[in-house]
């Protein structure tokens, strides 16, 4: 598996000197070739994450511009926009008077976010998937330096995101908005985009598997989204405050188009994009391949009685995403318990607009509350989905097949995969709303919230059944498939009243329709019907799947 | 062809270890079984030969229960493989060739897991064979070289006591003095009258360890039988040098194939003429007689050399075939 690795300090490989003098020498070689094989590759991909996310542009000024027609409107809407709903979901909205900053009130997070997961994702399939496949071992056998192959992978990533930022900039201006505000509108979502491969890049040097990497990516990009979140609801007006500094989101934030036009934070966006890849390729160059960056160690010769049972299997492989889930769970509880906290100075509760925006709330505190009990049911919801994908990657990676070879029933299998989703989404629940409600120092009670966000369970399970279903009748492509129903859900739950959606089309997906506590009432009903919906696909995907052909990849 | 001519001598015998007739399956649109014959009896170790791609594996995984057929029956140890497989996976053990293993997991849990997953773990046993493929079990999975992932899944199989072990191409990657270890193994395991459905590229090992093969060629049994009945179906080939130019046994009756240089031929001899050609040959008094008998690799090549009725151009496109793997 190890290559004669080529320090870049030119320590060893004498036969090596010359290239050892000049590090990077021959390390590029066959850059160009990977660049158009890896665009081969992921051409389709690469072109459907571009036009979607650029053409919500045209999509959702339209739908502005027929919203607040006048200007008149548009004073009116900025009197009552900033409300902490809008600002921890989306950012402060510091220019709510102009159709420019409407857009980007209604949009940019949306386009941030997107473009970061579009970025993760890629690094990892042309990175760490293919290394963990064995696939790049093939590639590096070849006449290609040791960085082409990575560096190429970042290029294509990177250059995705410029891509998207220049169409965002031309969409802004083939609608006549503002010339410096489409810009820097473009540029924000590029350097988002930059920094995302940054990261990506290191998180893919640090684990072994692209499971992995993709979980310590996602998590980045949650743990910087809250991070502004929080920053947003603790700054006073629409002035940014020193928290966002702590984000590259909120670096992008405060770009500001259509507002400022700031361009410098763009500098720090490049650096870590910059950074992150070089820093990534470092990483590469000091460790064997197909290796993370710590080395295996010698473990149990002899398996556990629970190892060997199948919900122990589950549990041991998925340790290390189990531990890294509920750490960040307990983190986001504690985080946002504390922005709850110190939100209950900064309100202002004279302001009766605000108040109706938070929808049906009684005061505003129960309506960022019921935002921060909704971000627990999906930072769940992701993890019952990667839970359940780890079903898939084992038949698909042909591990199944020596388990079934055994007498375990195919019902007995899948069944510790859904117990291990269904019962870690809903501890996970539990945990981050308890300690959401016992942080937030008497906004409201641990057990009020863990309540408040058990609620979200049915949702969650909803995704666990589709995943079956999908996983029944569509294995080979059930996990991406999952994911966007997921990541639709997502998006519509948070910033479907934003794309003014109606209420009822929020109410039927699947996290928009349990009821927000504690600013809504409990309800029943839609937490039946989920609950049943999600039964009805699993049972749907199980019989399916005893019933269809194992397939491997 | 001979597909059949097992079935005579088991009458009392209780059901065979596998048997499968006219299995039929297709992915879409391409076909992996075109209507398969394949029967083990118990107590017998069973070569399951053909090319890349006809179907073997197709057919093992079926008789696990993890494909589903279109179409024929197939039974093992007595029973349906799809709808017995958890009970039927009690009594057999199975050896992949692509043996694909937890990275994050040590080889030793993996061989726990895999037979605490069919029964019980036979510790004395397990040590013993770690010990002879010479594995070390407290290494992670994703350290392990092509070889050593095989050895996992070997002792997984071999440690148990199942009745039947099916086994898909389980010596690949094994370096020579491992798979001398296996073949100790398997012949341990037929002594013990259990039996094996043993897949396999490697003529040499087939040839020493099983009693009957089966031929299959694009989803369709073409020969199978005893190899000792199926080697008597097949040509000696006889090389001699004589005292005269050899040109004259073009005359002799059952000489085939004749290549004559000089004093030197050689050609090949159908089973039932061998007799009365060594006696026509001794008139000729050779100075060095060499007899190759027909081996399972000439049986085999002759399968895999297409349709093609030319047979030296048949043998060329299979050693081709075989060349390529």
């Amino acid at each position: 598996m190890s290559t004669a690795t080529l320090d870049t300090g030119g320590r060893h490989s004498g036969g090596q000197a010359a290239a050892a003098a000049l590090p990077l020498s021959g390390t590029m070689t066959g850059f160009w070739l990977s660049v158009r094989f890896i665009l081969r590759r992921n051409w389709l991909r690469l072109l459907i994450w571009a036009a979607v996310l650029a053409i919500m542009i045209p999509v959702v000024y339209d739908s502005q511009q027929q919203a607040f027609p006048t200007q008149a409107d548009r004073d009116a809407y900025a009197g009552v926009a900033n409300t902490p709903a809008v600002a921890a979901m989306t950012g402060l909205p510091y220019a709510a008077g102009s159709l420019g900053g409407i857009l980007v009130i209604k949009i940019w997070m949306t386009l941030a976010v997107a473009i970061g997961f579009a970025v993760i994702f890629l690094v990892t399939r042309n990175g760490r998937a293919d290394e963990e496949a064995g696939r790049t071992e093939l590639l590096r056998s070849s006449a290609l330096g040791r960085h082409a192959y990575s560096t190429a992978n970042y290029v294509v990533s990177g250059a995705l995101g410029l891509v998207t930022g220049i169409l965002i900039s031309l969409l802004c201006l083939s609608v006549n908005l503002p010339v410096a505000g489409s810009l820097v509108m473009g540029a924000s979502i590029a350097g988002t985009a930059l920094a995302f491969v940054g990261i990506a890049a290191v998180c893919g040097q640090f684990s072994s598997t692209s499971r992995g990497a993709n979980s310590l990516g996602v998590m980045a990009m949650a743990l910087f989204y809250f991070i502004r979140a929080g920053a947003d609801l603790q700054s006073d007006g629409v002035d940014p405050s020193a928290l966002s500094w702590f984000s590259p989101i909120g670096w992008a934030q405060n770009m500001r188009p259509f507002g400022q036009d700031t361009w410098w934070p763009l500098l720090p966006l490049l650096a870590l994009g910059v950074g992150g890849c070089a820093l990534a390729l470092r990483m590469e160059t000091g460790r064997d391949l197909g290796m993370g960056l710590l080395p295996d160690r010698a473990g149990p010769a002899r398996a556990t009685a629970f190892l060997a049972e199948p919900v122990g299997l589950v549990l041991r492989l998925q340790r290390g995403s189990l531990i890294g889930w509920f750490a960040g769970a307990a983190v986001a509880g504690v985080f946002f318990g504390g922005v709850a906290q110190a939100m209950t100075n900064v309100l202002d509760p004279s302001n009766p607009f605000a108040k109706s925006f938070v929808g049906s709330s009684n005061s505003m505190l129960d309506g960022v509350l019921g935002i921060f009990v909704l971000f627990n049911g999906l930072l769940a919801g992701a993890f019952a989905v990667q839970c359940m994908a780890g079903a898939r990657s084992e038949e698909a990676a042909g591990r199944l097949e020596s388990q079934l070879a055994g007498a375990l029933s195919r019902y007995k299998w899948l069944g510790a995969q859904v117990l291990v989703a269904a019962a870690g989404s809903g501890l996970m629940l539990l945990l981050g709303g308890y300690l959401t409600g016992v942080s937030s120092n008497g906004a409201a009670t641990g057990g009020e919230l863990a309540a408040a966000s058990l609620a979200y369970w049915p949702a969650v399970l909803l995704m666990v059944g589709v995943m079956l279903c999908l996983h029944g009748f569509l294995p080979r492509l059930s996990i991406s498939l999952t994911w966007a129903v997921y990541g639709i859900s997502v998006m519509v739950a948070m910033f479907g009243g934003l794309f003014s959606l109606s209420e009822k089309v929020i109410k039927s997906t699947p996290f928009g329709a349990v009821p927000r506590m504690p600013a809504d009432d409990f309800a029943l009903t839609p937490l039946v019907v989920l609950s049943v919906l999600a039964v009805v696909l699993a049972a749907l995907g199980i019989w399916r799947f005893r019933n269809r052909d194992i397939v491997a990849e | 062809m001979s597909a059949h001519s097992l079935s005579a001598n088991n009458q009392a015998a209780p059901a065979a270890a596998i048997e499968v007739s006219g299995l039929r399956k297709n992915f879409g649109k391409t076909t992996a079984l075109a209507g398969l014959d394949l029967r083990v009896e118990r107590g017998t170790v069973a070569g399951f030969l053909g090319p890349n791609g006809s179907g073997k594996s197709t057919t093992i995984r079926i008789l696990l229960g993890l494909l589903r057929p279109d179409g024929g029956r197939a039974s093992l140890l007595g029973g349906d493989p799809w709808r017995d497989a958890v009970e039927l996976h009690r009594r057999i053990a199975y050896v992949p060739g692509d043996v694909s293993l937890w990275p994050n997991l040590t080889g030793g849990q993996a061989i726990d897991i895999l037979a605490r997953l069919r029964g019980g773990v036979d510790t004395a046993k397990r040590n013993s064979l770690l010990e002879r493929f010479e594995l070390d079990p407290s290494k992670k999975a994703r350290s392990y070289s092509k070889g050593n992932r095989q050895k996992v899944a070997l002792v997984a199989g071999l440690a148990s006591d199942a009745e039947l072990l099916i086994l898909d191409e389980p010596t690949s990657g094994l370096d020579p003095l491992m798979e001398q270890v296996f073949t100790e193994c398997i012949r341990e395991v037929k002594a013990e009258g259990r039996s094996v459905l043993l897949s396999s590229h490697i003529f040499a090992e087939v040839e020493k360890l099983c009693d009957t093969v089966t031929i299959i060629r694009e989803g369709r049994t073409v020969e199978a039988g005893r190899l000792d009945d199926l080697r008597h179906l097949h040509r000696t080939t006889v090389s001699v040098v004589l005292d005269r130019d050899a040109s004259v046994l073009a005359s002799v009756p059952g000489i085939n194939d004749l290549v004559a240089q000089g004093s030197k031929a050689t050609f090949t001899v159908g089973a039932t003429e061998l007799g009365g050609v060594l006696a026509a040959l001794s008139a000729y008094a050779p100075h060095t007689l060499v007899s190759s008998p027909p081996s399972l690799e000439d049986l085999f090549l002759r399968h895999y050399g297409g349709t093609a009725a030319n047979e030296t151009e048949g043998a060329a496109a299979a050693t081709q075939i075989a060349g390529a793997r």
